[in-house]
């Protein structure tokens, strides 16, 4: 156990015992336990949502899971930042992850993870009062389209790139109306209709993908 | 909202917040991985809070295909070892699972490579 190499340095890397999950981690390793590892439980309920409702998962399954999770968050990391320092560029992106992914092997994730990172970019576009739960999303749509002290125009480019990350999407709701009703129903009324529909709409799709 | 654990990131857009795991922790995990990981985009995060997903995902269907294999109904470790070592993608994993295998008799036949 000592004297195995931890591929990219974070699991594996430490010389005490590491059983995973609990326990707290001896000073000289260098780091923390709930540094090196995402969450058990978190990890537990993705695998669970993965399996039949009658199957059933070892606490030492889940922490091999966990520490391969990190190895892979390392694996992917390490191959980016090659890129990254090839190009003579210091942030690591979004888009050089997704390059280290499809390098490695991992080209299945890309289509999924790109719809997912365009949810977010578009998200984002929304204005800065983005608080950290949902809910405060809901919010500022209402105000922006409720009131005039938002300025139109951003709230017109919200409007523009929820219709357009739409469009594709409209094919898959079946007896919808179709995608100029889409943006009529965005910019106009209330976009609290809007907003559900393109969740469910982006749902099926990433249903579809993988 | 409906069902906040399974949709919700969904719902919200998918920003901070109310990703399945943690985005700071995934930040570290990123930052511990070389010395030469200095700046990490904010996006960066979030793509692993989902790649993460689809990760655990695989490797859990997988690894459950290996416990019917020897029908069970617990994935035990050795299920995922097996499932990482049956998987090219996987490979990078072998010497982290070889430390999880060789209690398991189980995987006897199945454990070439351990150390690089």
């Amino acid at each position: 156990m000592a004297d195995s190499p931890g591929g990219h340095g974070v699991a594996g890397g430490s010389g005490s015992h590491e059983s995973g999950g609990g326990g707290d981690q001896s000073p000289q390793s260098g780091v923390r336990e709930q540094d090196r590892f995402l969450p058990i439980a978190n990890i537990g309920r993705i695998m669970k949502k993965a399996l039949p409702a009658n199957g059933k998962i070892a606490k030492d399954a889940k922490d091999t899971v966990q520490e391969c999770v990190s190895e892979f968050i390392s694996f992917i990391t390490s191959e980016a930042s090659d890129k990254c320092q090839k190009e003579k560029r210091k942030t690591i992106n979004g888009d050089d992850l997704l390059w280290a992914m499809a390098t490695l092997g991992f080209e299945d994730y890309i289509a999924p993870l790109k719809a997912y990172l365009a949810r977010y970019r578009e998200g984002d576009t929304k204005g800065p009062a983005r608080g950290a739960d949902g809910s405060a999303k809901k919010d500022t749509i209402g105000t922006q389209l409720g009131s005039d002290a938002q300025p139109r125009e951003q709230n017109m480019v919200g409007a523009e790139l929820r219709a357009r990350i739409q469009l594709p999407c409209a094919e898959l709701i079946s007896g919808y109306g179709g995608q100029l009703i889409l943006v009529d129903e965005s910019v106009t009324t209330d976009s609290g209709n809007t907003w559900p529909k393109f969740s469910s709409a982006m749902l099926a799709e990433e249903e579809l993908l993988p | 909202m409906r069902q906040a654990g399974a949709y919700s990131k969904l719902l919200s857009g998918g920003r901070s917040g109310p990703h399945a795991l943690p985005l700071a922790r995934i930040k570290k995990i990123m930052k511990n991985s070389s010395e030469d990981v200095k700046m990490i985009s904010g996006e960066a995060p979030i793509v692993f809070s989902k790649a993460c997903e689809l990760f655990i995902e695989e490797l859990t269907k997988r690894a459950w295909a290996m416990t019917l294999q020897g029908k069970r109904r617990t994935m035990q470790r050795e299920d995922v070892a097996s499932a990482v070592i049956t998987t090219d993608i996987f490979d990078f994993l072998i010497t982290l699972v070889s430390d999880a295998a060789h209690d398991c008799p189980a995987q006897e036949s199945l454990q070439p490579v351990l150390e690089p």
